[in-house]
């Protein structure tokens, strides 16, 4: 890399050739203030907080947009630097209102940050007080016209993460707002309800409707985490108070989503209105009844002792932990010799000896081909890669027999047995990506294949941990009807579907560990309650195969155990010792047998 | 040494800022050596007294023409002003009024107010008649050192005071210049 030689501040600094002013000054700790810009989004120079003097230059100019040079002298904060950000925060602050004491940014607030950095003590000019309107007809959010100072870092991360483009700049001059769809309310927008702008917002103008006034940063803690919602594995970060979860963010320095997250990740996690199942539960005559942990497993250990291997079944969701699907698959299969050990949705075939690609990857290739696969309804973080991409001059070809929401990004449109003409345009380009899923199968697969040398791949997954669960040996076609004794390991999924019951025997021994209430709990003879998403910990892989850490935001409600606690506890009650001696270890364990799973 | 003579009173506020005074506690008996409170809205004495004072204290906004004789007032009495708490500096939650005019301000507190039958919008001579713009002290009167804070910490104001007895305008360090 071409580095150039500057001074800021009377310090000696190198910097990449092609870097901001802005960026050279963070990377040796210089501290330029900033508005508009945001290291996730492209620098617009709007806001004008982060002017610097370069010597030679006529006027001040913006840092964020400034490309370094050699033997720049750049002075950050001199006097003239100074005089005009205050100037630009005097201006700020004499439109619309910025009254801190009833704001729920107060406290959290970038605007209100520069106040007091450059001790802004009064107001110079007087405020226009024009009254702008509040547009609360989000069901997750609302917007403060009023608080807004017009930076555009939610309409950049609509469009440029997101890749949604509902949120734009309306009206002229003082009028202007951020508007939606051309002046359409919130709520009735074509909104997607990632909520990347509520992240990204510097003031009070976006705000959360749940969390708001539950308590600022300094008030609240954050525990990094991974979304459990589907097998992309978003970076998360869950802000708490008092046990309780107020919001989840995306995590900017995730390398999988780059603080993208959607609305089943940041939102719908906080409305789950299931009712939670607090305590194990064991069937004496015709009804469950609550009992100790021992007595549960007591009792789940003599149901699994009374028959043979062969009479027993295990099965799991993907919501399990790579560490729970270690333990099932070691306790049916290694410790009972039960065969008939599975999940309940299957997994995508990888094909082997193919290049896996990220997310990130899509954005610099110049075809995609959506094979199977309609990340908007499933998996919809992928889909903002794949329609940015689309923004940045890529073409997508969609290869599907059904309707698929992509449709309307896609320049080709194929069926699924059409899928060779998909490969042969893509075997033209110069970096192809092939994103496929649960809709293609054999031989359309070989037919991608093809593009091997030069393509990048990457299969999403069906469900949340399918990828390890597929490492571990559970895509291998379980059926409940054999079973005498069935335990069922489903976590936080909603088995209400008629598919998983219909399948078992009225007189199967039921083992069910489930966080909420079911007709499959409450069929089941024994239940084991099983930490939710935010109160566990251990371990998920995605797509990609790559395993990340789940960490616990809050404390775990009632009795409840994480998935692996519980199997861990019961491979004791049933074989006399725990099988592994700590977390650390399981994880160890776990992940070395999956990415040593052969593709 | 004669005592610095100090005066305080409000305007468009909540008396919050006084409170925040008051919370300075037992350090004002430390104070009291050095100052004499001569006006105040908690002493007997109301109006500052017409040989002056050195530091005249303001709290709360410009929301009245009462207001503003009042800030004219202490003005003139006084030798250092000081605006206190947010309300004095920058307008603060009485200015919130200015998003929808006095009128329908007014009106939504005295007509139409849910607890309010048959109400009328006060109109005495002896009444201040409320400003179309609230803002706050500056905008009227000369103002030579801002406390934020809605309202100012006990430190802040403790701060201030020991500052301007030692002679100095004070400056905030971080911890005592805040917005709420």
């Amino acid at each position: 890399m071409e580095m150039v030689n500057l001074t800021i501040n009377g310090r000696s600094v190198s910097a990449p050739s092609g870097s901001t002013i802005l960026k050279a000054a963070k990377d040796v700790g210089i501290d330029i203030p900033t508005l508009c810009d945001h290291p996730s989004l492209t620098p617009i120079g709007a806001c004008r907080m982060c002017t610097v003097e370069v010597e030679g230059q006529r006027t001040l100019v913006t840092a964020c947009t400034f490309p370094v040079a050699d033997n720049m002298v750049v002075q950050t904060e001199s006097p003239r630097v100074v005089k005009a950000r205050k100037l630009v925060l005097e201006l700020l602050f004499s439109e619309r209102n910025h009254i801190c004491p009833s704001c729920e940014s107060s406290g959290n607030c970038e605007l209100q940050e520069l106040g007091y950095r450059y001790g802004i003590d009064h107001w110079k000019y007087p405020a226009i007080t024009k009254r702008f309107p509040i547009d609360a007809t989000h069901r997750y959010m609302f917007l403060e016209h009023n608080r807004c100072v017009l930076c555009g870092r939610c309409e950049r991360g609509c469009g440029e993460l997101a890749a949604n483009h509902t949120l734009g700049l309306g009206n002229r001059g003082s009028d202007s707002i951020i508007n939606c769809d051309a002046m359409t309310p919130w709520g009735s927008s074509t909104c997607v309800s990632c909520g990347t702008c509520l992240q990204l917002c510097p003031t009070g103008a976006i705000s959360d409707k749940r969390s708001a006034f539950m308590g600022r940063d300094t008030e609240t803690e954050r525990v990094k985490s991974t979304c459990n919602r589907c097998s992309i594995g978003c970076g998360i970060e869950v802000a708490t108070r008092s046990n309780n979860v107020l919001r989840i963010e995306g995590d900017w320095e995730a390398v999988v989503n780059g603080g993208r997250l959607c609305e089943n990740g940041r939102f719908a996690p906080l409305f789950e209105s299931r009712k939670r199942i607090t305590k194990p539960l064991v069937k004496t005559g015709d009804r469950q009844t609550e009992a100790t942990w021992d007595k549960a497993l007591s009792t789940a250990a003599e149901l699994l002792g009374s028959v043979g291997g062969a009479e027993i079944g295990a099965v799991t969701t993907s919501d399990a932990t790579n560490e729970a699907l270690y333990l099932l698959s070691l306790i049916f299969r290694d410790n009972l010799k039960v065969s008939n050990v599975g999940m309940v949705n299957g997994a995508v075939p990888v094909l082997p000896g193919l290049p896996c690609g990220s997310l990130q990857d899509m954005l610099q290739s110049d075809i995609i081909i959506a094979a199977g696969v309609d990340p908007v309804s499933d998996q919809p973080v992928a889909s903002f890669f794949v329609k940015r991409a689309v923004d940045l001059g890529a073409r997508l070809i969609l290869v599907d027999d059904k309707e698929n929401e992509l449709a309307p990004f896609a320049s080709k449109k194929l069926g699924i047995n059409e899928i060779s003409t998909a490969a042969d345009i893509a075997g033209e380009a110069a970096s192809p990506f092939v994103l496929y899923g649960a809709g293609i199968a054999g031989d359309a697969m070989r037919a991608l294949a093809k593009l091997g040398d030069k393509a990048l791949f990457l299969a999403l997954q069906p469900g949340v941990n399918t990828y390890a669960a597929d490492a571990l040996g559970f895509n291998n076609g379980f059926t409940p009807k054999s079973a005498k004794v069935l335990f069922a390991q489903i976590g936080e999924e909603g088995l209400t579907t008629g598919h998983m019951l219909a399948g078992i025997d009225d007189k199967t021994a039921l083992i069910v560990q489930a966080s909420y209430q079911s007709p499959l709990t409450q069929r089941a003879d024994i239940v084991l309650p099983a930490t939710i998403w935010s109160e566990r910990k251990g371990s998920l892989t995605n797509s990609e195969g790559r395993v990340q850490k789940v960490n616990q935001a809050i404390k775990p409600q009632g009795e409840v155990k994480s998935d692996w606690e519980i199997l861990s506890l019961l491979a004791e009650t049933l074989t006399g010792k725990p099988p592994v001696t700590s977390l650390e270890e399981l994880s160890t364990l776990a992940q070395q047998k999956i990415t040593n799973k052969e593709i | 040494m004669a005592k610095v003579k100090i005066a305080t009173d409000w305007l468009g506020g909540c008396a919050g800022c006084h409170m925040s005074v008051l919370d300075i506690d037992e350090r004002i008996i430390g104070l009291l050596d050095a100052v004499e409170f001569t006006s105040s809205p908690v002493t007997d004495l109301k109006h500052p007294p017409k040989d002056g004072v050195t530091v005249g204290i303001l709290e709360g906004a410009i929301c009245n023409t009462r207001n503003i004789e009042v800030a004219k007032m202490m003005r003139e009495r006084c030798q250092i002003l000081v605006a206190l708490g947010n309300c004095a500096t920058f307008g603060n939650i009485p200015a919130m009024r200015n998003l929808v005019g006095t009128g329908e301000a007014l009106k939504r507190a005295y007509v139409e107010t849910e607890s309010v039958v048959d109400g009328l919008i006060p109109a005495s001579p002896e009444l201040g008649i409320p400003v179309e713009r609230v803002t706050g002290v500056d905008k009227v009167v000369k103002v030579d050192v801002f406390i934020p804070g809605c309202p100012p910490s006990a430190d802040a104001i403790y701060f201030a005071f020991t500052e301007l007895l030692a002679g100095r305008i004070p400056e905030f360090p971080p911890e005592y210049f805040k917005y709420d």
